[in-house]
C-alpha cells in the first residue's frame, strides 16, 4: 500500500512496573517518536486503563492519527480492547498493532535489562513498520442460515441437538444407523450416576421426538458437504432409496469412537470365548443371571483384568494399526471405567476373585478415585506393571488360563495367576469418517481423533469456520465429558447464529489482480476446496486470468502466498512486505 | 550480553500454538537470551523460500520455525512447511551456508521447556 499521510501513534505501556521495572519505557517512546512517520511517542502506566484508552481516543480525534502502535502485554489479553477504543476513536479497528514487551520480553529478560529494552525498541519499531504498509480491513459478513446439521446421533449428537433446539435454531441430526444412541444403546449402568445406559438414551429420544424444530433422519449415508460458515449443504441419502439435501449455517460433527478391537492372539483374544473386551464384558454382566457368573458353559470364579489393551502402545513392541502408528495415547476413560465394573461385577457376583493388573491407575474424574478404594476394599487384588512389560497370557488345557505378569508394587517379582476369564479394557480408537472429512476439509491429530483448533484456547472448533466437533469425535473422553464438549459446540453454533449475518475476521487471502500473472500456482496449494480459483477478468480493459478468493472459504493458512511469484496474493493483515519490513526493523535493531 | 554484540534470532510462531507457548514461558519467568525476537503468523506456510534467505542477508543470526507440526488445524500446511524448508536447506547448501541456522520445529502451548531448548540450541549455533 502506499500512504502519503500516515500519522503513527505509539504507545509503551508500563503494566504498573511489570515491563518498566525491566525496560526503559521512557527510552523506548523517545526513540520512537523521532522514527518515520510516527507523530506520537508515549509511555503510560496502564494503557488498558480507562484514561490509557481515552488517551489514544484524544490522540486519534485530535491529532488525526490513522495508525497505532501499543507495546504492552499479550495481545490473547488486549489486542481486542485496543481495536475497540480505535472503534470509538471513529478509525477503522484494523490499522492497530499490539506489540508484546511483557510475556515476550520484561518478564523473561529480567537479569538484561538493556538488552530488554533494544529489544523493545527493534519490536516496536517492527510493528510501525507493519503499520506503514496496513490497510484498512472489514470484517465478512456472510448471511447465514439459521439451522444446525449434526452428524452422528450417538449421545452427542442427541445433546447438541437439544441444545441448539432449546437456543430456536432448527435442527437436522443425521445418523447413519436406524436408531439413535450410538453406543450407549446397551442396558449397562453408567457412572458416576448408576443409570441404565438405555433410561438415558430413551429420555434423550424422548425430548428430540417432542421438540419440533429437530429432524431426525436414520439410515444416512452423507454423499457431499460444500459451503463455508452460514451456508454449508449436505446432500445424503437415507432409508435406502431416499435422498436430502440439508441447508444449514453450522456443523456439527458428533460421529463418536469405536472400540479397539485386538488382533487375534493379543493377549489370547480369538483364542477362547472367554478372552473378552471391557466392552463386551459389560454386556455380559448386564444379562448374566444372579448369584452365579456363568458364562460359555463355564462358571466363572477369577477373572484377571488387562488394562491398555489398544492404548499408550510403543513402537518397536506393540503391532502398529492401520495408519501405520501405534496407539500411543492414553484412551483416559478406560481406568475408570474398567473400576466402576469390577465394583458392579463384585456386588453382583462377591465370591468371583479379581485380578486387576494396570500400569498406571488413572481414574483421573471427579470422586473416581473412590472406585478405586471401593475395589480395594472388596479385596480386588491389583498387580502394577511396568508399561512396556506385556502380561503373557496362555490358554491352559483345563479350560482355564495362566496370566504371568511382573508385579512393580512386589518389588518386579514375576507373579503366575490363574484365571477363568480375561477382560481385557480396550481403548477408543477414532471412528472411519475419512470420507466426511474429506468433504469438509478437516484434518486428524495425531492421534487420529478430529483436530480442534486448540484444545485450551479454541476447544471443540475446527479450523474451518462454523464447523464444530462434539463429543468423542475429538478423542477419549467419558459421558459427562461428551455432554460438556456437545453443549459447548452447541453453544457456539448459537453464538455463531445468533445473528443474521455472521462477522468474520478478514485475515484471509486477498488478490491485486494487477499484480497477479494468471499463472495458476496458487490454487494448486490450496486445501480447501473453493476457496480459491482462477477467473477471467478485465484489469484495465485487458482480458486476463487471475486468482480468485471466496473469502467465506478461505483460512487463512497463507500456503498460497508463498508460491505467488508476484505477490499479488497475501493474506490481509499478514502481507509478505510486511513481514518484510518487519525482519529489516528486527535486523536494524 | 545484550543484542548489540550478539547475532539476531528470528523465532517465528503461530497464532494457535507456539505465540501462546511462548507466552507461557513468559508467566513461568522463565529466562532465555534477549537477543530473540517473536514474530506472530497465521502459519509459516505462508513464507517463500526466499524469506529466510533474504532475513539471513539481511543480518538475522538464526531463525526457528516453531511449527504446530501434525497438530496443524489447516489442512495439508504442515507437510508444504516442511518441504519448502527442505528447499530452504538445499539453497542453504549451496551457497555453503550453516543449515543448522534454520530450525523447522514444533512447540505447542505449554511446550515451555521445548521451547527453551530451542532457543539454547540456536544461541549455540549463532554464536559459533
Amino acid at each position: 500500500m502506499k500512504n502519503d499521510n500516515l500519522k503513527i501513534a505509539v504507545y509503551i505501556c508500563h503494566c504498573g512496573g511489570n515491563i518498566s521495572d525491566v525496560i526503559d519505557v521512557k527510552r523506548v517512546s523517545q526513540e520512537l517518536a523521532t522514527y518515520p512517520n510516527v507523530v506520537i511517542g508515549k509511555e503510560y502506566a496502564f494503557m488498558c486503563s480507562s484514561t490509557g484508552q481515552d488517551m489514544v481516543i484524544e490522540d486519534i480525534v485530535k491529532s488525526g492519527i490513522n495508525r497505532v502502535v501499543i507495546a504492552a502485554c499479550s495481545p490473547a489479553l488486549h489486542e481486542a480492547t485496543f481495536r475497540g477504543a480505535l472503534k470509538r476513536a471513529g478509525i477503522n479497528q484494523y490499522l492497530y498493532e499490539h506489540v508484546n514487551i511483557r510475556e515476550q520480553a520484561s518478564w523473561v529478560h529480567k537479569k538484561d535489562k538493556e538488552g530488554a529494552t533494544l529489544k523493545a525498541i527493534a519490536l516496536v519499531k517492527a510493528a510501525v513498520e507493519k503499520m506503514a504498509r496496513q490497510d484498512e480491513l472489514n470484517t465478512i459478513k456472510v448471511p447465514t442460515t439459521q439451522r444446525v446439521a449434526i452428524i452422528g446421533g450417538g449421545i452427542a449428537g442427541m445433546r447438541a441437538a437439544i441444545s441448539s433446539a432449546a437456543a430456536g435454531l432448527d435442527v437436522v441430526l443425521i445418523e447413519k444407523q436406524s436408531h439413535l444412541g450410538g453406543k450407549l444403546k446397551r442396558s449397562s449402568a453408567i457412572y458416576p450416576t448408576n443409570e441404565t445406559a438405555a433410561s438415558v438414551v430413551e429420555t434423550l429420544e424422548g425430548l428430540i421426538e417432542l421438540n419440533a424444530k429437530i429432524k431426525v433422519f436414520c439410515n444416512a449415508k452423507i454423499s457431499s458437504i460444500s459451503g463455508f460458515a452460514g451456508n454449508f449443504q449436505i446432500n445424503f441419502e437415507f432409508d435406502e432409496a431416499k435422498t436430502e439435501k440439508v441447508e444449514a449455517g453450522v456443523i456439527i460433527i458428533a460421529t463418536g469412537f469405536d472400540h479397539y478391537k485386538p488382533y487375534e492372539g493379543e493377549y489370547a483374544y480369538g483364542l477362547s470365548n472367554r478372552v473378552v473386551t471391557l466392552p463386551v464384558f459389560i454386556d455380559i454382566m448386564g444379562t448374566s443371571a444372579e448369584k452365579k457368573l456363568i458364562y460359555d458353559g463355564k462358571t466363572i470364579n477369577r477373572i484377571v483384568f488387562v488394562h491398555c489393551v489398544g492404548s499408550r502402545q510403543i513402537d518397536g513392541i506393540d503391532n502398529a494399526q492401520d495408519n501405520g502408528k501405534v496407539n500411543d495415547y492414553c484412551s483416559r476413560v478406560c481406568c475408570s471405567s474398567a473400576l466402576f465394573t469390577i465394583n458392579k461385577l463384585k456386588d453382583k457376583y462377591p465370591d468371583v476373585d479379581v485380578m486387576d493388573i494396570y500400569s498406571d491407575m488413572r481414574s483421573y474424574g471427579m470422586e473416581h478415585e473412590t472406585y478405586y478404594e471401593n475395589a480395594s476394599k472388596k479385596d480386588i487384588l491389583f498387580l502394577r506393571r511396568p508399561l512396556e512389560e506385556r502380561p503373557t497370557i496362555t490358554p491352559l488345557p483345563d479350560g482355564t488360563f495362566s496370566v504371568k505378569t511382573v508385579d512393580v508394587l512386589t518389588w518386579n517379582e514375576e507373579l503366575e495367576l490363574i484365571a477363568d476369564m480375561i477382560v481385557l479394557v480396550t481403548g477408543m480408537i477414532p471412528n472411519e469418517i475419512t470420507d466426511l472429512l474429506e468433504y469438509m476439509k478437516i484434518p486428524r491429530s495425531s492421534d487420529g481423533f478430529i483436530q480442534e483448533v486448540h484444545p485450551k484456547l479454541r476447544p471443540v472448533e475446527s479450523a474451518n469456520k462454523g464447523i464444530y466437533i462434539a463429543g468423542t469425535a475429538l478423542g477419549p473422553m467419558d459421558i459427562i465429558e461428551t455432554l460438556q464438549a456437545s453443549n459447548t459446540a452447541s453453544s457456539k453454533a448459537v453464538a455463531l447464529l445468533s445473528q443474521p449475518e455472521i462477522h468474520m475476521d478478514p485475515f484471509v487471502a486477498v488478490v491485486e489482480e494487477d499484480k497477479c500473472s494468471g499463472c495458476g500456482l496458487c490454487p494448486q496449494e490450496c486445501s480447501y476446496e473453493g476457496a480459491l480459483c482462477m477467473r477471467e477478468t478485465d484489469v484495465n480493459g485487458n482480458v486476463k486470468m487471475v486468482a480468485s478468493v471466496n473469502q467465506a472459504l478461505c483460512v487463512g493458512c497463507g500456503a498460497c502466498v508463498a508460491v505467488c511469484p508476484t505477490r499479488a496474493i497475501n493474506v490481509a493483515g499478514w502481507t509478505l512486505d510486511q513481514f518484510d519490513a518487519m525482519v529489516e526493523a528486527i535486523a536494524k535493531g | 550480553m545484550t543484542e548489540s554484540v550478539r547475532p539476531k534470532i528470528l523465532i517465528i510462531t503461530t497464532n494457535h500454538s507456539s505465540y501462546p507457548g511462548a507466552n507461557a514461558v513468559g508467566q513461568a519467568r522463565l529466562a532465555y537470551d534477549s537477543n530473540t525476537y517473536i514474530l506472530r503468523v497465521p502459519d509459516p506456510v505462508m513464507f517463500p523460500e526466499e524469506f529466510y534467505l533474504n532475513a539471513f542477508e539481511k543480518g538475522i543470526g538464526g531463525i526457528i520455525i516453531m511449527s504446530s507440526g501434525s497438530d496443524c488445524p489447516y489442512e495439508g500446511a504442515y507437510p508444504r512447511l516442511s518441504a519448502r524448508i527442505q528447499n530452504v536447506y538445499n539453497k542453504m547448501k549451496a551457497k555453503n551456508m550453516d543449515i543448522n541456522r534454520l530450525k523447522l520445529t514444533t512447540i505447542c502451548t505449554v511446550c515451555t521447556e521445548s521451547f527453551l531448548k530451542e532457543v539454547a540450541n540456536m544461541e549455540q549455533v549463532v554464536s559459533k
